[in-house]
């Protein structure tokens, strides 16, 4: 007999993993225990969970800070990638010239220049921001300039009999058939901002009250605080996917009506 | 500027005049020249001739087809009258004068793609409107114009909806529509059902000339479908590929309105005969100039 729960889409869709990671966690404390493993060199899910409660304050405060340089970087890389973007569209020299520097931006590891920001921006925040930025503007100005190219060349000709400006150009054809391409770009830009975020703190081992995650899975192996560790490598993983899953809602808002990605076909 | 006695209103507002709904076209058949291609050659960049010494009148009224072999450039003459792409040598004129006219009062066009090329984040409504925004047209009657043109193509329902929320031939009819709106003098269409199945084919066929009558429009027609062509149009004019060129120009006297009679009638497999052995030469030729 099927089960009424068992046909709904939804349902699968979210007890399906939930069951996989709950078989994993009870996997994992049983060989833990089983084997005796000492607690600094793989704590089970219920040492890692007592720690996620006692240290939430130290926790959640590093969080913060952690947020805080990953969005900000979000934010200016989808302000500035959009711009670049915009520019390179308006001309083929303008794309030609400047799209190899991007790349060029994109390829350097930022492990290689963190600490060259840390020297040159004097407030911490603000560097971690910057070293963000650097990876996480890439996709956004890759994917739009791509899809403020992807026009409809039937339609761009239609604009064209009625002797249509730029401006209107780009407003009524040019940015819509770009919104896909676009949307597609931000999915991929938090997680890189986040991983930006991550990887410059390591490298500007920032402490006090400045602290975000990765200071805090840094302090934590120093002191063999091995909960507390992966505590925080939880976080930021959650963090990775809670953002992720709001790229995806957004661009299915905007483009349900439209766009073949945020369809559900029946079969 | 001389101004030729106008053989009825410069504009006919789309299905608000019954008289002149359904008269026969024939007496227009002599108007003035709508769009005049003189000696025309089309080079591409990458050294293509499309287009070799093309001469073609359209005539006020008249319902004229380009039909040829893939290649003939076709498509090409009808971008060139439509204004897209410059001539490599001859001209072409709208109204007697240059493309500046166009546009004006009397002198508009409008252009059907082989797709129905509709904007798919807008709703059908907005892509109509598309043109009117495009003109900056901002007249209090411009709500009225988009219900009359959807109501002309029966997607008056379908306003609300999204493109591809419609079938093929609906979608296509959205885009007549979205030609109708601007209240067009003439009408260019590149392939416009191609892509559809014959029964909607023969339906909007049928929708078309019902719309070339009623709007007193002047349409130049591309098709690779001979029956097509035979069935819609005044004059069937045959090209020929490499050079793209102009070998044939058969005139197709039936009288209108035409329907499924004409379809089954001999006159209409005399003339689908005709054009077929005109293709058949036209085809040859190309082959010819390939080997």
């Amino acid at each position: 007999m099927k089960s009424p729960l068992l046909e709904n889409e939804r349902f699968v869709q979210i007890a399906a993993p939930l069951f996989v990671g709950v078989v994993f966690l009870l996997l994992w404390e049983a060989v833990v225990r089983a084997t005796g493993t000492p607690v600094y060199i793989l704590p089970g899910p219920v040492d890692i969970g007592k720690a996620f409660v006692e240290d939430w304050g130290v926790l959640f405060h590093s969080l913060l800070m952690t947020l805080k340089v990953t969005l900000m970087a979000f934010a200016i890389s989808v302000v500035l990638g959009t711009a670049a973007s915009l520019l390179f569209v308006q001309s083929r020299w303008i794309e030609v010239s400047l799209f190899p520097y991007a790349v060029l931006m994109q390829v350097t590891p930022i492990v290689a220049i963190a600490p060259l920001i840390i020297i040159w921006v004097d407030d911490t925040t603000w560097a971690l921001t910057v070293c963000a930025v650097i990876i996480a503007i890439f996709p956004i100005i890759s994917n739009t300039t791509l899809g403020l190219r992807s026009v409809d060349p039937n339609l761009l000709s239609m604009f064209r009999m009625y002797r249509t400006g730029r401006l209107q150009q780009l407003i009524r054809l040019r940015i819509p058939s770009a919104l896909p391409y676009f949307f597609g770009g931000m999915r991929i830009s938090t997680g890189l901002a986040l991983i930006g975020a991550v990887v410059a703190e390591f490298v500007a081992g920032t402490g006090g009250t400045q602290a975000g995650l990765a200071y805090l899975i840094l302090q934590s192996g120093y002191n063999l605080d091995i909960p507390r560790m992966f505590a925080a490598l939880g976080l930021i993983t959650l963090t990775g996917i809670t953002l992720f899953a709001l790229m995806v809602w957004l661009s299915d808002r905007v483009l349900r009506n439209w766009h073949e990605s945020a369809l559900k076909v029946e079969q | 500027m001389t101004h030729v006695k106008a053989i009825r209103p410069e504009v006919v507002v789309a299905g608000q005049d019954p008289d002149t709904a359904g008269t026969p076209q024939s007496s227009s058949r002599a108007g003035r020249p709508i769009v005049d291609v003189h000696g025309v050659d089309k080079v591409y960049n990458n050294g293509t001739v499309a287009l070799k010494d093309v001469e073609l009148t359209v005539k006020e009224g008249e319902f004229v087809s380009l039909l040829g072999p893939s290649g003939c450039g076709k498509s090409t003459l009808l971008r060139l009258m439509a204004g897209l792409g410059d001539v490599t040598r001859g001209e072409v004129k709208w109204w007697e004068q240059g493309y500046d006219v166009v546009g004006q009062k009397g002198r508009k066009l409008a252009f059907v793609f082989q797709n129905a090329t509709l904007m798919p984040w807008a709703r059908v409504r907005k892509n109509v409107r598309l043109p009117l925004d495009l003109n900056r047209e901002k007249g209090p009657d411009t709500e009225q114009r988009i219900d009359q043109a959807l109501d002309m193509v029966g997607l008056n329902k379908f306003g609300d909806a999204y493109p591809r929320e419609l079938s093929g031939g609906m979608q296509m009819r959205v885009s007549i529509a979205r030609a109708m709106v601007t209240e067009p003098n003439l009408l260019l269409m590149d392939e416009p059902f191609g892509a559809l199945d014959e029964m909607t084919r023969n339906k909007l066929n049928d929708d078309l000339l019902r719309l070339w009558k009623a709007n007193g429009w002047t349409v130049v027609f591309v098709t690779h479908s001979v029956y097509e062509a035979v069935y819609l149009s005044n004059r069937v004019v045959v090209m020929a590929a490499r050079p793209g060129r102009v070998i044939e120009d058969v005139p197709i006297e039936a009288p209108y309105p035409r329907g499924q009679e004409f379809r089954v009638s001999t006159e209409f497999a005399g003339y689908c005969r005709r054009v077929s052995e005109a293709l058949e030469v036209a085809s040859r030729q190309g082959e010819e100039a390939d080997s």
